[in-house]
């Protein structure tokens, strides 16, 4: 080790007196935020859900979810009810995705 | 007679913190880390004491709002220093433009001195030295000798290449060298 290493070490390695600012410290400490697990999926579940609904909603005449499934499962993959299906489907799909790697 | 009892890991003082939301705890962990980021922070800001302290305090109350992220991969030593580096550079950025990674372009050899170093170092003397130094070699030089971090860990700390982080610390190397032998001859 070169000298100023050595200085540098010991300069490190040197304590400083406390000289009362650790009580300013404490005495400084706000009330800590309360851990709310439950609002992170809730706005995800909650954006997810919404989307899904004003899907539905604005998806056009007899473009039902439902019936979008049934078209799914006949392989008609255009009608505007699959479409729909396929986007409710993958907004929750998304939603799980996330809530998944966020839990890691 | 009974043995004194071990004084409590950082962990398990954490862990008090998190649990219970145990002042008492965190208090021993301010008392324990104290100086090491009053030392890191008075060398960041050249030797700036009442800033320096100010800063430091930002940093545990930082640190006791936050830590519920800290995720015991790392030492809570190198977790302060992160947080007291971006209160630092906060700070900096208020008052001036924080070039990390700036050369000034003057070669690190030729700083090299070939005359040895005084015997006796002070504190004084080394905060001088360590005022010439640019922004991004004291950010360097704070991460791998107060921190105690690797050049990998440094550079990912700082945000800079590792070559960068290098090449700071063998010019800071070189500039305090020659200031404090210039210092003291």
């Amino acid at each position: 080790m070169n000298d100023i290493d050595r200085v540098l070490r010991e300069d490190a390695r040197s304590t400083l007196p406390d000289d009362g600012f650790s009580a300013r410290v404490m005495a400084a400490l706000p009330a800590r935020p309360r851990p709310r697990p439950w609002l992170h999926p809730a706005l995800i579940l909650g954006s997810a859900g919404l989307g899904s609904l004003l899907a539905i909603a604005f998806a056009p005449a007899g473009a039902s979810v439902l019936q979008g499934f049934a078209d799914l499962a006949q392989l008609h993959l255009h009608t505007p009810g699959a479409l729909t299906a396929i986007a409710f489907g993958g907004a929750l799909l998304a939603s799980a995705v996330v809530l998944a790697i966020d839990s890691d | 007679m009974p043995a004194p009892a071990a004084s409590p890991t950082d962990a398990q003082l954490i862990l008090a913190v998190l649990e219970r939301e145990d002042r008492r705890a965190f208090g021993v962990l301010v008392e324990r880390h104290q100086s090491q980021v009053r030392t890191v922070l008075r060398r960041m800001t050249r030797g700036d004491v009442a800033l320096a302290d100010d800063l430091a305090q930002e940093v545990f109350v930082l640190a006791w709002r936050n830590l519920g992220k800290f995720r015991f991969e790392a030492k809570f030593s190198t977790w302060l220093y992160r947080i007291a580096f971006n209160t630092w550079q906060s700070e900096a950025r208020k008052k001036h433009e924080v070039l990390l990674d700036t050369e000034d372009g003057s070669p690190a050899e030729s700083l090299e001195m070939a005359t040895e170093m005084p015997d006796v170092v002070t504190r004084v003397d080394l905060e001088r030295a360590m005022a010439v130094l640019s922004d991004g070699e004291r950010a360097a030089i704070t991460a791998c000798f107060y921190a105690d971090l690797s050049h990998e860990e440094a550079a990912e700390a700082l945000g800079l290449p590792l070559g960068t982080v290098k090449t700071h610390i063998l010019r800071a190397r070189a500039k305090l060298k020659a200031h404090l032998t210039k210092e003291k001859p």
